[in-house]
């Protein structure tokens, strides 16, 4: 069960509209490396989790990730807001507004549709952890790209820069997540069985 | 500690949600740092100090805590993707 509260976790206070930025942020809405995909990702790993301290990273994580899709999509709606029709067509955001006018929808910059195929659950521990720690980095290098596009705009620069530094702590977390499990299992075959699935492999017990 | 006015008191809600947002997922890797616990500790005290008092003099951020009088008051909040500046 989750709580709401009425606040962002980074505040978004954005004077000026700007479809073009808006177009090219909402992939961190909808996109392959965006907040809507981290937090189903690590939200559905969680359940076959075997390790404790994981799960509680999945969980919180996987929350955190909601909050910031909240960000994502508080900019996107800010900076699209009351736009005039010379304003969506000059800026390019005509193709986007004829499916969905101003409303907020989960897609990629180039107009792809959210996919669940943009993160998987695996089931094995090791996988999954190695895919998170992946996704924090590709998310990461997404802000960069998108901060590079909106240094002259320090309205919308300041919250993405805060969502890239979270990037940055997610992956640590992750990375020590892969190293309480990795110290959890035989060190000549740690990358060799699913220790979520194969528990009765000799590595697990010798570890137990 | 904790301030009075309807912004400072909004803005010591995050500040200290978000040094918990920071702290608990270190304490999900480390449970057993005395330090890190001793500062959520301190934090979460805070925390709910700032939200008791936003609360009771400008309304709930959760609908836990909605102080029911003839109008469902949750519905006229305004929503945090709405520019503050706006406020």
């Amino acid at each position: 069960m989750w709580v709401y509260e009425k606040r962002l976790q980074c505040p978004v206070n954005i004077k000026e509209t700007n479809a073009k930025l808006a177009q090219a942020i909402i992939s961190q809405f909808g996109g392959p490396d965006g907040e809507l995909a981290a937090s189903m990702r690590y939200l559905s790993q969680r359940y076959a989790m075997p390790y404790k301290e994981a799960v509680a990273t999945l969980n919180d994580i996987g929350t955190e990730e909601l909050g910031h899709l909240e960000i994502v999509g508080a900019i996107i709606y800010q900076l699209t807001k009351d736009l005039s029709l010379e304003e969506i067509k000059a800026s390019g955001f005509d193709k986007y507004y004829v499916d969905h006018t101003l409303g907020i929808w989960p897609q990629a910059a180039g107009g792809i549709p959210y996919n669940a195929c943009e993160y998987q659950s695996k089931g094995d521990p090791i996988t999954d952890l190695y895919e998170d720690l992946a996704a924090e980095q590709k998310a990461r290098s997404t802000y960069d790209n998108l901060l590079r596009l909106c240094k002259d705009y320090p309205d919308v620069y300041e919250p993405l820069k805060f969502l890239r530094a979270r990037e940055i702590v997610h992956f640590q977390r992750f990375a020590e997540c892969l190293r309480l499990v990795q110290d959890k299992l035989d060190e000549k075959n740690i990358y060799a069985f699913n220790s979520a699935f194969d528990t009765n492999a000799p590595c697990v017990n010798n570890c137990k | 500690m904790v301030s009075s006015s309807k912004k400072e008191l909004f803005n010591d809600i995050n500040e200290m949600s978000f040094m918990l947002d920071d702290i608990t997922l270190y304490l999900n890797t480390h449970p057993t740092c005395q330090n890190a616990l001793n500062e959520y500790q301190k934090f979460k005290e805070l925390r709910q100090e700032a939200i008791y008092k936003y609360t009771e003099k400008y309304g709930p951020i959760c609908r836990y805590d909605v102080s029911v009088d003839n109008y469902w008051s949750w519905v006229n909040m305004p929503w945090p993707w709405e520019k503050e500046c706006e406020k």
